[in-house]
């Protein structure tokens, strides 16, 4: 019926349809480049280092997703289960891990443990005869660990902190101990978000070049960055990426089946569970577990960048400085506006459809977050390249002089790639509010005769400020942590932060990098900070619950 | 006739069916309660009604203007329908006197706030005219969310359950106020409810409504 399909033309489904192409023809281009005839340097690869490759890429995912999972379920239960002293202020502080970028911990405890680092003198003054090498794959995992945990520690408090006191008293009543309330009905009911925040650690692991890369450690990031700009070689390039995002599809495709088709997050209303009061020893030893962890992901870093940064400050901060740090904050103010607005259009075009085209066409956006920097870094240049050689003849119309890569050497390209990897992050925590706010005061709008667009502004925009609010931030502290897209894809002679960062620590002038990364990191913890006090504010306190 | 639905038939997904055949008239200035238990389809009726569902097949012309038929469908938005949501859908970030204006945006100034003021002396609630929703009762605020769906003179008013967010006592107070207001304003409305007092207490004619069909219609007044 054509007034049906009329009916879906809006600018929401246009932007969607669109921003969807986008994503999925640079990704489809990769897949396709795999079939293109392999060079010598490839068969090289799979015959000599393929499953090398493949088994530290294995061991580092595995061991980074057991031990966060642990590390964050412990703090999550412990923060949200116990009342102890300094609970509220660690219960937001052991997010703050996540502003720490895992490369620049991974050069501070290198250079800590190294033969002259603070750690290693400090044991030989203390007579310790323990050397500890963090530059191999212990050393990875130890890092990605401490740094990314987080993730399953917001997680998993969000979800014990909704699940309602009913579930655990009814167990109880029903004769249950502590033990068996724990193990049958607090851990299950966890499941899907201990599941979804290791998940993002995974990735997250994954994704990384800067520790991999320094660390020396073989995994498929470290392998074709080096086939593509130490070998020179695409077409191995391309297939090591092929490969990658074949094990990142398993991975997803395992998340799922662990996450099952139970349904956890019914809607029960009730009160959460009150915490209860640590006594005796483990008043002591739980807190101080906790502040260990901090020292160990934040603080003991954080000290060594600030000693560092009172030894280089005044080489380091000139007129360029103040030029990288406003390279940097546009960029990742550019780049988090255009991914939250397109996101703002897609989660429009898909709100409670059971279209299966649309929910197809989501899957596939919100796909780059799964996918590796590295790998979408290549998708894109090739697109973009290739959109350069076909206007090629164009651009010759304006400029006869122009050179043949046009967009590609422009910003266009890195903050594309951000938006296409960044997407499914905003997405998800504007679907999240709408889900949240429900369909029926867009729908009483339309029912006061208020068209798509002021139903947007005046309606929903306002009632999901908040999930635009947080969307913004995390996509933003993504961005400007970023490095693998960022690498790749700047133009020549532009560095970020976070590029600047990795070029001091490359060229050994580790003391340099500390005021570039104490900026970087001020700026996430700030952003952190605002994130969870914002929310605390009484805000939905208007929102009725019904 | 003033409304006229022609077997619609509907389901949200292609093997449901919600809605069977059906048909039924209105004279302007009607009250008519649809009346049938709890998943028989009231709601969806209504969200034909509006415009929100697009029925897969039938008839809907109201004030000689066809709605919905073979080869037209006109959107929710360009509808002149107002509906009072089950749980009032009252915007919680705008006070009483935004909520009552958002659907008549388009008047000047000075008539807009004529109109808003219209509407509250017609609910008797002048004063609550900067109050929030949240510091509403649920009494007010279906009678904010009412003169909200009126403001704009709809051709006709849809009401989706009443009285189900309000507690007993207020209800018989309410009923009568309700069917008062409704015969003032000399609006053509369709309520839906699941209570046989409601329905009697209100309406002009009751259509009984059974797993998505009518199973029969009875005269309460005679106008
Ligand atoms: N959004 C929806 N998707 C699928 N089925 C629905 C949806 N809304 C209602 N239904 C189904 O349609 C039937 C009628 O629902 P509804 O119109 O809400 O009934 P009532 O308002 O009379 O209680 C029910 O069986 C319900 O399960
Ligand atoms: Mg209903």
């Amino acid at each position: 019926m054509l007034s049906r399909i009329k009916r879906n033309i809006n600018v929401f489904s246009v932007i969607s349809v669109i921003a969807a192409l986008l994503i999925v023809i640079p990704m489809l281009n990769i897949l396709l480049e795999v079939l293109s005839p392999p060079s010598a340097a490839w068969v090289h690869i799979r015959e000599n280092l393929l499953n090398a490759y493949i088994r530290n890429t294995l061991l580092l995912i595995g061991f980074v997703a057991v031990f966060s999972a642990l590390l964050g379920l412990f703090s999550a239960y412990v923060v949200s289960r116990f009342e102890f002293r300094g609970r509220n202020l660690l219960s937001w502080m052991l997010i703050l891990p996540l502003a720490m970028p895992s490369y620049i911990a991974a050069y501070i405890y290198a250079d800590m443990f190294s033969y002259t680092g603070t750690i290693a003198r400090f044991m030989r003054s203390a007579n310790i005869p323990l050397r500890v090498n963090m530059m191999n794959l212990s050393g990875a995992i130890f890092i990605f660990t401490m740094t990314l945990f987080p993730y399953v520690y917001m997680m998993s408090r969000s979800a014990l902190s909704s699940q309602s006191a009913s579930f655990s008293e009814n167990a109880r009543l029903l004769g249950a101990n502590r033990f068996r309330v724990l193990s049958r009905v607090v851990l299950p009911l966890l499941r899907p978000a201990l599941v979804a925040g290791t998940l993002l650690v995974v990735l997250e692991t994954l994704n990384d070049y800067g520790v991999v890369a320094y660390y020396n450690v073989r995994v498929f990031s470290f392998a074709i960055f080096n086939a593509w700009f130490s070998l020179g070689d695409t077409t191995a390039a391309i297939r090591l990426s092929g490969v990658l995002m074949l094990i990142v599809f398993a991975i997803i495709f395992i998340e799922r089946a662990i996450r099952g088709k139970r349904q956890y997050s019914m809607h029960v209303k009730g009160k959460p569970v009150e915490p209860k009061k640590l006594r005796g020893i483990s008043a002591f030893i739980v807190p101080a577990t906790l502040w260990l962890i901090m020292a160990l992901a934040f603080f003991i870093p954080l000290a060594q960048l600030f000693y560092y940064a009172s030894l280089t400050f005044s080489d380091v901060i000139n007129a360029n400085f103040i030029f990288l740090i406003i390279n940097s904050l546009t960029l990742a103010i550019t780049a988090t506006a255009i991914t939250v607005f397109v996101a703002l259009m897609l989660a429009n075009y898909n709100r409670g459809t059971k279209n299966r085209f649309k929910k197809g066409l989501l899957k596939v956006t919100n796909l780059g977050y799964a996918i590796p920097g590295a790998v979408i870094a290549i998708a894109v240049m090739l697109f973009v390249h290739g959109i350069d050689r076909t206007l090629y003849p164009v651009y010759r119309l304006f400029n006869p002089d122009t050179g043949r890569l046009v967009i590609s050497s422009t910003l266009i390209m890195l903050t594309f790639a951000f938006v296409l990897r960044f997407m499914a992050i905003g997405y998800n925590s504007i679907e999240a509010s709408y889900d949240k706010v429900g369909e029926k005061f867009t729908e009483a709008s339309y029912s006061l005769r208020a068209g798509k667009l002021r139903t947007l502004l005046t309606v929903d925009v306002p009632m999901i400020k908040h999930g635009l609010i947080s969307a913004a931030i995390i996509v933003f502290i993504d961005v400007i942590k970023e490095l693998p897209l960022t690498l790749i894809l700047r133009p020549t002679n532009y560095n970020t932060l976070a590029s600047e960062v990795f070029r001091y620590a490359r060229e050994e002038m580790l003391q340099e990098s500390a005021v570039p990364a104490l900026v970087l990191i001020g700026v996430a913890t700030f952003a952190i900070y605002y994130l969870t006090h914002y929310n605390k504010k009484g805000v939905a306190a208007n929102v009725r619950e019904n | 006739m003033y409304v006229r639905i022609e077997s619609i038939d509907f389901g949200y997904t292609k093997k449901q069916t919600v809605l069977k055949d059906i048909s039924f008239s209105m004279v302007e200035g009607e009250i008519v309660a649809i009346l049938g238990s709890s998943g028989s389809g009231k709601s969806t009726l209504l969200r034909l009604l509006s415009g929100l569902e697009i029925p897969a097949r039938g008839k809907i012309e109201i004030n000689e203007e066809t709605l919905c038929s073979a080869d037209t469908f006109v959107e929710c938005e360009k509808r002149h329908v107002g509906m009072v949501f089950q749980d009032y859908a009252l915007f919680p970030h705008m006070d009483v006197y935004k909520n009552i204006a958002f659907g008549i945006r388009k008047y000047p100034k000075a008539q807009k706030r004529q109109r808003v003021m219209e509407m509250l002396d017609l609910i008797n609630m002048e004063e609550k005219i900067h109050a929030y929703p949240h510091e509403l009762s649920g009494g007010q605020q279906q009678r904010i969310a009412l003169a909200r769906a009126l403001a704009p003179s709809p051709d006709i008013l849809l009401l989706d359950e009443p009285f189900s967010n309000l507690d007993a006592d207020l209800k018989m107070r309410i009923r009568h106020e309700l069917r008062t207001i409704m015969k003032k304003s000399g609006m053509t409305s369709i309520f839906v409810t699941h209570d046989y007092d409601d329905a009697k207490d209100i309406a002009d004619r009751i259509v009984y409504l059974e797993n998505g069909r009518i199973a029969y219609e009875e005269n309460v007044r005679h106008q």
